[in-house]
């Protein structure tokens, strides 16, 4: 059972990151105090991971390890989660410029949810995009907090809900493994599997939950000494 | 500087951060001694011109400074591989921050994977990576 989750990482599945799975997990193991995790989603980009079983390591960890995608569309990039055999065989993921209203819409109807991440990120967000498109029809939640954002990108992101009514989540978008469970999202039920999670993503109940710790920076010496 | 061994290298350990002020004529100075003498790296208007917001950091310097990181960490880790995602354009004369853990040790490599990055004052982590060093052993 998992309470708090992080929707949004990338394991050495994915083009960008080195970061095996079960390093994630002792990662989270060690940081246990500062980040209370019960579960983590690996999102990998373009693709959706068919062949892994992780119900091993899910047993010796204690945590919840979930499958979905993060797929790229003419408004940004967005996280597709319950994704099933017909989904893959109606999109193919690879696709850098997938119709971001098609996907939303066939994606519910197949039995998940495709939801925008980073939404408040220059060019892969969806804030971008609505300045000069249509807003998207059928979005429930946005990526409200993502633990890879620069400054200011998380915070134009509460405009964005205020307007639409869109649920808020978190992801880390950990690419580095000490980066996982940064960022994250607490579920008011329970979660035991995909299916769980699709129905909650839908219905509300859950909010992001930021566990970074800032360092205070110390006085910078020259760099030419 | 210190010599670490294998032995005494646990996952979880932090490498002792850098602070930096990056200023602009250590990133000139470093475009030029490098054969990069390109405005993007030596003048705020050239670069403005390639569309930047003023010039950069050359990304061999971010890795190089990253590179520092371990070095300082541990005089005797040899890096064996070393890669990085540039998140943003690192732009001089504003203090920098380079940060790295280590991350998981191969017993049978006697290798040890880090975490490094390189963040601003605001926490926005504009360079990113990982590195495979080389460590000695007490047996060795």
């Amino acid at each position: 059972m998992a309470r708090v989750i992080d929707l949004h990482l990338h394991s050495e599945a994915s083009d960008d990151s080195r970061a095996p799975v079960e390093a994630y997990l002792k990662w989270l193991a060690r940081k246990r105090d500062e980040r209370p995790l019960d579960g983590i989603v690996l999102t990998e980009h373009r693709q959706f991971d068919t062949q892994s079983d992780y119900r091993a390591l899910e047993d010796k960890y204690g945590m919840l390890i979930l499958k979905a995608s993060e797929v790229e569309t003419e408004y940004g990039h967005v996280l597709v989660y319950g994704v099933n055999d017909a989904m893959l065989q109606r999109f193919d993921f690879s696709n850098v410029r997938l119709r971001a209203q098609e996907l939303i819409d066939e994606v519910a109807r197949m039995g998940g949810v495709a939801m925008p991440c980073h939404p408040g990120r220059p060019t892969i967000g969806l804030i971008e995009h609505y300045e000069n498109r249509p807003p998207l029809e059928g979005v429930v939640g946005v990526e409200a907090l993502n633990g890879g954002s620069k400054k200011g990108e998380n915070e134009r992101v509460a405009e964005l809900i205020d307007t639409y009514g869109y649920h808020a989540f978190g992801g880390s978008d950990a690419h580095l493994v000490s980066f996982v469970g940064i960022c994250a999202t607490e579920f008011e039920k329970d979660i035991t599997n995909t299916e769980e999670l699709v129905e909650a993503l839908r219905a509300g109940g859950y909010r992001p939950v930021d566990f970074r710790v800032r360092r205070a920076p110390a006085q910078p010496a020259s760099s030419g000494t | 500087m210190k010599t670490l061994y294998f032995e005494e290298v646990e996952e979880g350990d932090e490498l002792p951060p850098i602070d930096l002020l990056l200023t602009k004529d250590f990133v000139r100075k470093y475009a030029k001694t490098a054969g990069m003498d390109f405005p993007r790296f030596t003048d705020d208007e050239g670069a403005r011109q390639e569309g930047l917001p003023g010039m950069i950091a050359p990304g061999v310097l971010s890795m190089g400074l990253l590179a520092r990181l371990i070095g300082e960490w541990n005089q005797a880790a040899q890096i064996t591989r070393i890669g990085t995602t540039f998140r943003s354009p690192v732009l001089p004369d504003c203090a920098i921050h380079l940060l790295g853990f280590v991350t998981q040790k191969d017993t049978e490599r006697h290798t040890a994977e880090c975490d490094i990055w390189m963040e601003n004052d605001d926490g926005e982590r504009w360079v990113i990576g990982t590195a495979t060093v080389l460590l000695p052993t007490r047996n060795s």
